[in-house]
């Protein structure tokens, strides 16, 4: 029944998102439905995170120090906290470091997650039983535990990585210290991240994968289109929505780290030098107890991370919009 | 028409749940319920001497009950600032002694002054820890116990290297160090593991040549780093640094612990706590310990005093309780108990002849500053010693540019 | 007849070369990524002289238990453990089921409204958690949820909600119309083929998202810690904490020992459900 309506080229054709407008779609409901299959996530998440996002704008308006914070009670201040954080130097350089940073990290992530999903549909099923095995074994290690590991694996005195490398002849990495400079540093909580999210996005693109239907491969293949083809025209189109979900994701969350670095560097050698905006978050605001100005520094921070992502999410948006 | 049913029905379903779950209300603050907060240091290392002071709180005060929740050192302060901010602090809360200040200065504990006769030994607290608590005068916490800085050493490698008595002066500590180095040719072995920029080391040695971190007159703090004294302090701990340890000029102290490298066997002695004695793997039988020299004969170089105190944030609704409690855990017998345990006890009338102790005859602590947090937390020192260390910049220089710093963190509004 | 056959052979030979090929790099990729985790592990075992030791072994060469005996009397576990998995059982159930139904209405229906909330849902994620720990918990600490299960549940939702509605949302955008409207023809309602049909095909989606949902809710830690005061409440990684928490000594074998019992539930969770992240379910779900 399913065969006689899909030929290979209807089938090529309609798996690109495109303006079919159906019978059955023209009578879509502008009914309660949608707003009743929404009700419950807006309720939810508004009802909990909803004053708490109120608070938060006033807060950044306002001078809110520990002092302030014990009697309940800021002053209004105007938009001097924003301007303090705008007018530091700080500010901007970790700015810059941050999005460079982003960009490593999730470019890196995408593209290894990616081939490992494309490695996981071509091998064995016991091949890939094993590697997805241990990519969840990678997934539910505890962030901080994670950083433990890394850090022990990396530690000046007796640095497994260390004595590997030694071991190997690359050189002489005895009592190496790999949290001496800040590029070191940075790369090595690039490692750290990147391992730590490649499960995520090798899981969810193979699941993606998973989506593609067989029977237009098939076809598709019948009909002669090479390998290339096929992946282009069929499975691209299906993996395209994931693709740009998973790398809006990654550069929110990937600009806003802070658990990894902070950790993994450790407080003591964290300075104006190697900040990161989510360790310049911390630092600036909670850590030094003006709530005031780490309000303000969130809200820049979403402001950010919005004008960032706003190609991939206009994107995502819009597929949406073309779906219907 | 099915379809929305079901919708609505699944809806309901969920909000439900949630509901549910949400009806297995928190706690409220119970008519007679104490709640304190203690480091899990109390809970691993001297249980029962909280469970001795709830046993004494309870027999005096029938009816009540006291809930101690453990908290660790990297994040109390993050849940203290939320507990206040939502009105749910705890009756008594433990307290680094570095840390009291900022919260005094901003109103977050009750004044204890009236109350001081209450506490045990409250005449003779040690000094570094009774100026903890007090700010502008006034009482705000009360002394715990306290931890000083020693010398751990190998007993087989001192004997080995000839070195047949302690040393009483930090140039014997110096030679005797040059003895185990000429004995020992490891690779990556210290004869004393120090960190680079343990900075706690680094400004013992300020202290004893006469210098100091900062000081204040007329209200405002100075930085004093840049003093000839201090300038000699540093000078000495570079010149020390330098000839006896083997340690990463720019990390840390923890990053890796001393007493990790101690039981590797790459360190003759290491500087640090007394609690280090703890955890040198096999050489346990052959580790003992001495006070750290000044560089003048026969005295100890000042340590720096950690240590805790305990307070009580103005919220509570227990004040006067939360007081009684204090006074039962810092009672003479239960501070004799933390002693035992290897802690420095609060009143000097109490001070025994350990190590640990004699160490604390001398010692310095921190500006008793507002913002000193913040000058701990920018690791202005840390980075200091890290320039010193590695000769990027002179003693001179590292020392005025860490002073002007110094100066401008702890004068902030 | 003989020749086809021949070549026939060839390319299957050829063919199962490059599987086996294939199968190796997925080895090696699998040693190299697993690594860190067998070290924690390893270490868990291993005796304390040989974790401190200046060269490094690789397998322990007196294995001991010691650590995980330690790590299991260390007081609350058990209580722990079961607090984690209520709270996050109760987490993902509600929340997937929650961001499936809304991840339909925004993918397959138009109304007003909509491009807005899909702004929001990305918008909610952009905001960092760290400026929301004392804000979230002045609320909940008004409506009596500090130092209750249920609180974390709430906080945890509003976490997990936002990825799994824009994770889902992708999914269902992504599945073939033909597959949809092939199932349309009998005539069943709009959403009672979206629900029959769509479950079906998103279900790798689906699981992929829960198990994300699932370790989020199961390592998270800031928010836990500061809401949860009793030691009989907290959840697993809280009292993983107590570990590195203190200002003494870290006993790193028990800290591995701990870490590994607290990451096998997840695994267990993961091969519960990873049976349907399969290749050729849709084709079953499609045909007849």
């Amino acid at each position: 029944m399913l065969g006689s309506r899909l030929t290979p080229d209807a089938a090529i054709a309609g798996a690109r998102p495109g303006p079919r407008r159906s019978v059955l779609r023209a009578r879509a409901a502008r009914g309660a439905t949608p707003y009743l299959l929404l009700f419950p996530v807006a309720a939810a998440i508004g009802g909990i995170l909803g004053y708490p996002l109120v608070d938060l704008v006033r807060l950044s308006f306002q001078r809110y120090g520990l002092f302030e914070l014990i009697r309940h009670s800021g002053s209004w201040v105007g938009t001097a906290n924003y301007s303090s954080v705008l007018r530091d130097g700080v500010f901007w350089h970790t700015l810059l470091r941050t999005v460079v940073f982003t960009a490593a990290n999730v470019g890196l992530t995408m593209v290894l997650g990616t081939l490992l999903a494309l490695l996981l549909v071509r091998v064995s099923a016991w091949a890939r039983v094993v590697l997805t095995a241990g990519l969840v074994l990678v997934w539910s290690m505890p962030v901080v535990v994670a950083v433990q590991v890394w850090y022990w694996m990396t530690n000046f005195q007796n640095g497994v990585v260390n004595y590997v490398l030694t071991s190997l002849g690359v050189g002489d990495f005895f009592q190496h210290d790999w949290y001496a400079t800040t590029f070191s540093q940075l790369a090595l909580v690039t490692t750290l991240i990147v391992w730590g999210a490649l499960p995520f996005v090798a899981i969810t693109v193979y699941a993606a994968l998973a989506q593609v239907p067989h029977e237009l491969v098939e076809a598709a293949q019948i009909d002669g289109a090479g390998p290339l083809r096929v992946f282009r025209d069929v499975t691209v189109p299906v993996l395209r929505p994931v693709l740009l979900i998973l790398t809006s994701l990654s550069i929110i969350w990937d600009f806003g780290v802070f658990t990894q670095p902070y950790l993994l560097i450790g407080q003591s050698k964290i300075t104006p030098g190697n900040y990161l905006m989510g360790i310049y978050l911390f630092e600036e605001g909670y850590f030094r107890g003006d709530y005031g100005r780490g309000a303000a520094i969130a809200i820049l921070m979403l402001l950010i991370v919005a004008a960032l992502s706003v190609v991939y999410v206009r994107r995502m948006a819009r597929m949406g919009e073309e779906a219907t | 028409m099915r379809s929305r049913v079901f919708v609505a029905l699944l809806a309901a379903v969920a909000l439900g749940v949630v509901a549910a779950t949400a009806s297995a209300a928190g706690s409220r603050q119970a008519a007679n319920r104490l709640t304190v907060w203690l480091q899990v240091d109390a809970q691993s290392g001297w249980p029962d001497v909280v469970a001795n002071a709830n046993q004494q709180f309870e027999r005096d005060h029938p009816g009540w009950t006291v809930d101690v929740q453990y908290q660790n050192w990297g994040d109390h302060l993050q849940k203290l600032d939320a507990a206040l901010a939502g009105g749910t602090a705890p009756d008594v809360v433990e307290m680094g002694n570095t840390e009291m200040t900022k919260y005094m200065a901003a109103g977050a504990f009750a004044d204890l002054t009236g109350s001081k006769s209450k506490f045990a030994n409250s005449g003779s607290w040690l000094k570094g820890l009774a100026s903890s608590a007090t700010y502008r005068g006034k009482l705000f916490g009360v002394p715990y116990y306290a931890g000083s800085r020693v010398v751990t050493y190998r007993t087989d490698l001192f004997k080995k290297a000839g070195i047949t008595k302690l040393p009483t002066s930090l140039a014997e500590l110096t030679a005797d160090a040059r003895k185990l180095l000429d004995r020992n040719k490891q690779r990556g072995f210290s004869p004393i593991y120090i960190a680079g920029t343990d900075w706690y080391v680094a400004m013992s040695f300020v202290y004893d040549y006469g210098g100091s971190i900062a000081r204040t007159s007329g209200g405002k703090w100075y930085g004093n780093l840049d003093s000839k004294r201090s300038i000699a302090g540093l000078n000495a701990y570079k010149q020390f640094f330098l000839a006896v340890s083997r340690a990463s000029k720019t990390t840390d102290e923890i990053h890796p612990n001393p007493y990790d490298v101690y039981a590797q066997g790459l360190a003759g002695a290491m500087l640090g706590p007394s609690w280090f004695s703890c955890c040198v793997g096999k050489y346990k039988n052959v580790t003992a310990q001495f006070v750290m020299p000044s560089h003048v004969k026969g005295q100890p170089m000042p340590g720096f005093l950690g240590g805790s105190d305990l307070a009580v944030p103005v919220g509570s609704s227990h004040q006067s309780a939360a007081v009684d409690w204090i006074a039962d855990f810092t009672s003479t017998e239960s501070e004799k108990a933390l002693q035992a345990k290897g802690n420095i006890p609060n009143a000097t009338n109490l001070l025994g002849a350990s190590v640990n102790e004699r160490a604390a005859a001398r010692s310095w602590f921190v500006p008793t500053a507002k913002h000193w947090v913040d000058v701990e937390n920018g690791n202005i020192l840390r980075n200091m010693l890290a320039q010193i260390l590695t000769g990027k910049l002179s003693v001179k220089q590292a020392a005025s540019s860490a002073s002007d710093n110094i100066t401008r963190v702890l004068n902030q509004s | 007849m003989s020749a086809a056959a021949g070549a026939v052979r060839a390319r299957r030979r050829r063919k199962r070369l490059r599987r086996a090929g294939w199968n190796a790099i997925a080895l090696a990729v699998f040693a190299a990524m697993v690594f860190p985790v067998y070290w924690m592990v390893a270490t868990a075992f291993k005796s304390d002289d040989e974790i401190v030791g200046l060269t490094p072994t690789w397998l322990p060469e007196h294995p001991t238990l010691a650590h995980f005996r330690a790590a299991v009397e260390k007081p609350f576990f058990w209580t722990d453990v079961k607090n984690s998995l209520i709270v996050v059982s109760v987490t993902v159930a509600v929340s997937i089921v929650l961001a499936f139904l809304a991840a339909v209405a925004l993918a397959k229906y138009r109304f007003t409204g909509r491009k807005l909330f899909v702004v929001l849902v990305i918008g909610i994620q952009m905001l960092p958690q760290t400026a929301l720990i004392i804000p979230l918990y002045v609320v909940l600490a008004r409506y009596h949820q500090v130092n209750a299960l249920s609180g974390v549940v709430l906080t945890y939702m509003t976490f997990v909600l936002p990825f799994s509605v824009w994770t889902l949302r992708g999914f269902i955008i992504g599945i073939p119309k033909e597959l949809e409207e092939a199932a349309m023809v009998d005539g069943s309602t709009r959403l009672g083929a979206f629900v029959k049909i769509l479950l079906p095909l998103v279900a790798p989606g689906l699981v992929a998202t829960s198990v994300f949902a699932f370790i989020q809710s199961w390592n998270e830690y800031i928010f836990a810690r500061v809401l949860l005061n009793d030691q009989a409440k907290q959840t697993v990684t809280v009292w993983l904490s107590y570990f590195y928490g203190t200002s003494r000594h870290i006993d790193w074998g028990a800290l591995m020992a701990g870490s590994t019992l607290t990451a096998i539930p997840v695994v267990i969770f993961f091969l519960l459900v990873q049976r349907r992240i399969a290749f050729g379910l849709t084709a079953g779900a499609v045909r007849g």
